[in-house]
């Protein structure tokens, strides 16, 4: 009886969890290793996360395996996951008549879908921050836009209540993309697929060159859309998510998180905040650590804020940081004079100089 | 065949119990880090009588977030203030296909890191009567001064006083405002 009464749980649990159906348990089948192993790059963090126990590999193989089971089964019903997907290409429109850019697509795909390499500055009203890279040739602009953003909600109120309008007239899910609002590639079939040559010299800049650290396992790359951890020894991305943090926007508690980008993607400086493999996942996306719960794929909570703006040595300071913000229990040691500032952001502690309002310093990493 | 009835129930009692881990969870840190460095006395335990933004927070899942370790500067507005709003207004945020509306709303009102009143103050005087300030929701506010009080203006120009400043918690600090702040 008890065996019954087990199988019975177990059968439930595959309903009301349908990630773990099917291929429950057992690290994925032949075509889940590539997502299984992903997961246990636990963003490329091994090093510094050596918390991993066996019950926790066999966690995230799980994971790894039966979302794609789970995805393909739905089939209609992935509308809303594509909806979310399609959100986060919307980057890639609005910007591109102002920028001297040269994309570079990749073809290896066949879903029409490219990776672009974009080399140029963007012309844009609201450009905050230019980065160079380590070369000091790949200049690129880290979120340029936020008040540009496609999605920004504008809500308002007429005698019906509240109404809602998006920015360029796109409804949620379909970003605008050149003559209309269109629905861009999958971003999961760059899974496996080989970093592009013409990503190979885009490293990261900004914050996300903190929050994204190369490691002698996977060093990160990006575009305009995704930063890419590739796998050092085979040269293959082997997870992907956006970066885009677009202004008023999250994902909702409740949806699911989606699954193209369900890899540990916490930056660096929360690892140990919010570590895998626990009761819950921990997925950054669009300004946020999101709480997911792994029976079910939910978004559970909100555990965490992040600007995303991009604070980086020798870089302005951004906008919006003209006040002191330093945490109660660095304000003996930094604090404001004459000659320096101390600015908090994203957990770490930068240093400014007054007169030229320049980043001179990371200070401190809180966590 | 009994059987049957033992499966179904145990079935159900999964389902209820998947159930329930959703809907109830508790917005404290899960790591004895992130817990250790929210502190006991956090935001989220801190909201008194602004029941308002609480279920807001709660809504949004945002809970989790003024529970963690932050720290942010939170401008809670009163429940007085969320009367102020239009009629059906947060009846219609509070919905379930509300929460993504609701979840850029509320952290419009989350700046980061710990902003005492005397810091906008200072910034505000040293900014020839203005400080904007970044949030969360990657807007930004702007900060003057109505005589002693602080102002804060959202992108449409709605002004919110603050009311009650620097109440000082674990995990960052609240202020008080009379007005619920819309991004533009």
């Amino acid at each position: 009886m008890l065996k019954w009464m087990l199988a019975a749980g177990a059968a439930a649990l595959a309903i009301t969890a349908p990630v773990a159906a099917q291929k429950g348990g057992h690290g994925g089948g032949k075509e889940h290793g590539q997502q299984a192993k992903a997961q246990k790059g636990g963003g490329g963090q091994k090093a510094d996360r050596g918390n991993r126990g066996g019950g926790q590999k066999a966690d995230r193989g799980n994971r790894g395996g039966s979302q794609k089971a789970e995805r393909s089964a739905r089939g209609g019903g992935n509308d809303r996951m594509k909806a979310r997907r399609q959100q986060f290409v919307q980057r890639d429109d609005h910007p591109s008549k102002g920028r001297g850019k040269s994309n570079v697509s990749h073809e290896d795909r066949g879903q029409g879908q490219a990776i672009k390499a974009d080399r140029g500055n963007r012309g844009n009203d609201n450009v905050r921050m230019v980065q160079g890279n380590d070369r000091n040739r790949d200049v690129r602009v880290v979120r340029s836009d936020r008040d540009r953003d496609g999605f920004r909600f504008v809500p308002s109120w007429n005698d019906r209540g509240m109404v809602r309008g998006f920015a360029d007239g796109c409804p949620p899910g379909l970003a605008k993309k050149g003559n209309g609002c269109m629905p861009p590639g999958l971003a999961k079939d760059i899974v496996g697929t080989r970093l592009p040559a013409a990503l190979v010299g885009n490293m990261l800049a900004g914050p996300y060159r903190s929050w994204y650290r190369d490691n002698d396992d996977y060093f990160y790359r990006w575009d305009d859309d995704y930063i890419y951890r590739v796998d050092r020894g085979d040269g293959l991305i082997n997870a992907l998510f956006p970066y885009s943090n677009r202004d008023y926007y999250y994902y909702p508690v409740g949806m699911q998180y989606p699954d193209y980008y369900n890899y540990y993607n916490v930056p660096y400086q929360y690892q140990s905040y919010y570590p895998d493999g626990g009761d819950y996942w921990y997925r950054y996306g669009d300004g946020a650590i999101y709480q997911v719960n792994p029976s079910n794929g939910m978004i559970s909570g909100i555990a965490a804020l992040l600007t995303g703006d991009p604070f980086a040595v020798g870089q302005p300071l951004p906008m919006g940081y003209s006040t002191y913000n330093v945490p109660f229990d660095y304000r003996d040691r930094y604090y404001d004079t004459a000659d320096n500032w101390y600015r908090y952001n994203d957990g770490y502690i930068y240093r400014v100089d007054p007169t030229t309002q320049l980043i001179t310093a990371v200070i401190n990493a809180l966590v | 065949m009994p059987l049957n009835k033992y499966t179904a129930s145990a079935a159900l009692a999964v389902l209820l119990f998947a159930g329930a881990c959703d809907k109830g969870a508790d917005p404290a840190p899960k790591s004895e880090a992130a817990k250790e460095a929210a502190g006991d006395a956090t935001i989220a335990s801190g909201l008194g009588d602004a029941t308002k933004f609480a279920a807001a927070a709660k809504q949004s899942g945002l809970d989790a977030t003024l529970a963690g370790p932050g720290p942010y500067t939170v401008l809670v507005p009163t429940d007085a203030a969320f009367d102020k709003m239009p009629a059906g207004a947060l009846d219609t945020l509070m919905k379930p296909e509300g929460r993504a509306e609701l979840t850029g709303i509320l952290t419009y009102h989350i700046l980061p890191g710990a902003m005492l009143a005397a810091d906008i103050a200072k910034a505000i005087d040293a900014g020839n009567g203005k400080a904007v300030l970044a949030t969360m929701a990657g807007g930004t506010l702007t900060a003057t001064r109505e005589g002693d009080t602080i102002v804060i203006a959202d992108g449409a120009g709605t002004k919110a006083r603050i009311l009650g400043a620097d109440e000082k918690k674990s995990n960052g600090v609240i202020h008080r405002i009379d007005a619920v702040l819309m991004p533009s």
